[in-house]
């Protein structure tokens, strides 16, 4: 694990490289450990790593990486079995809806209905939540169709999109701003149920 | 009883110092885009959890109900019953005057504070607004913002020498942090000595600017968490900066933060206007953002 100084008054845990649920259990159990500590503001984890903003009036950069060492050594966790829901996601791939379906294909040099069949033959784990409340970050993507994030990011995708970033899959959970590439669109609406751990799927319809 | 809303105005909305706590279940902070005329609002009126509305321009208010109020920040010529009043203080309205913003003059976001504060309902314990989060609302006509009347004998300004002019172009100090190291010399080289303009395309999650594109090694990266005042890199190379209302995780490489209280200068600059970026350490942003708070503690 590393510690670096990122804001006046944010610090972020690197905790490994890339995307495993091994690293995974590593950030929920350290979010837990960290997550009441005094002068804590906010805390954000994600697949690797957790942002920490802290009361600049309590700590100082040096300081407070000193409390979170501390903090770490002498709280052991161990992690809980939590039961893993499993969600299915029934999702219309359709040109119409599904903006950048086709350009998924031709980057990866696939035909439509590869793409579609490689995003629904597998599950998915929910790494983490956040961008916006209810977005669930969805990985790992098919090697195959792993494709990079908009140039530019769109100011507005439409709720439902079911959308692809680099190895990741989400839905918007609302309209919003967003740079992911849209390959289908998804009625599904109960966002409040994704918790990092879940399986999720793709139906496709 | 309280303010009948006229004319909602570009976009007004209720904000206090924002919603902590709730990043982990994807829950931005919102709050006041400049919380250093927010802030003097409520030290005017002593406001101790109080709120204010966020006004852009065009905003037209009806008094239910004699009260205090103050106003900081932008110059939206502020009048009552048209005639042009003093901002960076309080007033005594009465029942029947006619509030009104009309025209922007300096700045893009006044805030209206009345003593006590709204009495709207809090969401996750703040009185901020987040549209797309579907807390709290945008001020439109026939609403009513209700609030208790509190009167008062004294009238209070901020003194001329912590009244800002706001200008039309601002330095932005910069600590380098997450992915500088994306980027080789010769971007950073080109992002410190360019001056980017700020784009239409910008509002209360982050400001779009405009100018020398500067691109990294890698334009991906794993999404993590984005600290207020984050400057995100897109593919384009055109720089955002992420203030209030960003996304609390993002993919897209970063290649600093901009110091709070820039932002905060950075939230009354309007559309067309030239930033350019300066590093700074993160000993001296320290001290700079200790004596900005310390300003509301002690004066």
């Amino acid at each position: 694990m590393v510690i670096k100084t990122i804001s006046v008054d944010s610090v972020m845990l690197y905790m490994g490289d890339g995307i495993s649920p091994e690293i995974l259990d590593k950030v929920q159990t350290t979010y837990i450990v960290l997550k009441h500590i005094r002068g804590v503001i906010d805390i954000t984890p994600s697949y690797n790593s957790i942002l920490i903003r802290y009361d600049i009036n309590i700590y100082d950069h040096k300081s407070i990486k000193k409390s979170i060492l501390k903090s770490l050594n002498s709280i052991s966790t161990h992690k809980t079995d939590k039961i893993e829901k499993r969600i299915t996601v029934p999702t219309r791939y359709d040109e119409t809806v599904a903006l950048d379906l086709r350009r998924i294909a031709e980057i990866n040099s696939l035909t439509i209905r590869e793409v579609i069949r490689l995003h629904t033959e597998q599950t998915y784990r929910v790494y983490a939540i956040g961008f916006m409340v209810g977005f669930a970050y969805l990985a790992t993507l098919d090697k195959k169709i792993i494709t990079p994030r908009l140039e530019t990011p769109r100011a507005k995708v439409p709720k439902g999109s079911v959308a692809i970033a680099d190895n990741q899959t989400a839905i918007y959970p609302k309209d919003s701003a967003g740079g992911w590439n849209i390959i289908g669109y998804t009625e599904f609406d109960r966002f409040e149920e994704f918790s990092v751990g879940d399986i999720v799927e793709f139906v496709s319809i | 009883m309280g303010f009948r809303v006229l004319q909602g105005g570009l976009f007004s909305t209720i904000q206090d110092l924002g919603r902590y706590g709730y990043t982990d279940i994807g829950i931005t902070n919102s709050g006041a885009m400049d919380e250093y005329a927010y802030r003097w609002s409520q030290k005017l009126l002593n406001n101790i959890e109080g709120n204010a509305l966020e006004i852009m321009v065009g905003l037209r208010l009806e008094v239910m109900i004699a009260t205090e109020i103050a106003v900081c920040g932008a110059d939206l010529s502020f009048k009552i019953n048209n005639i042009s009043k003093g901002i960076w203080q309080t007033h005594q309205i009465k029942r029947g005057d006619i509030l009104s913003f009309d025209k922007k003059i300096s700045g893009e976001r006044a805030y209206l504070a009345v003593k006590g504060g709204f009495k709207i309902e809090k969401r996750y314990n703040s009185y901020s607004t987040t549209l797309k989060e579907g807390l709290g609302f945008r001020v439109k006509r026939g609403d009513i913002l209700e609030f208790e009347s509190h009167l008062s004998v004294d009238k209070r300004r901020v003194q001329q020498r912590y009244i800002p002019i706001y200008p039309n172009s601002l330095t932005l100090r910069i600590l380098l942090s997450y992915q500088y190291g994306y980027f080789k010399d010769e971007e950073k080289d080109k992002f410190f000595s360019s001056s980017y303009e700020i784009t239409i395309a910008s509002d209360r999650m982050g400001y779009r600017l405009k100018g020398e594109a500067i691109l990294p090694k890698k334009g991906d990266i794993i999404s993590e968490a984005i600290a207020f005042g984050s400057v995100q890199i897109p593919k384009d190379g055109q720089p955002i900066v992420l203030l209030k209302e960003r996304q609390t995780i993002g993919g897209y490489p970063k290649i600093g933060t901009i110091l709070s209280i820039d932002c905060f200068k950075l939230s009354q600059l309007p559309i067309g206007s030239k930033v350019i970026f300066r590093e700074i350490g993160i000993e001296e942003a320290e001290k700079k953002m200790k004596d900005f708070y310390c300003e509301f503690y002690t004066l």
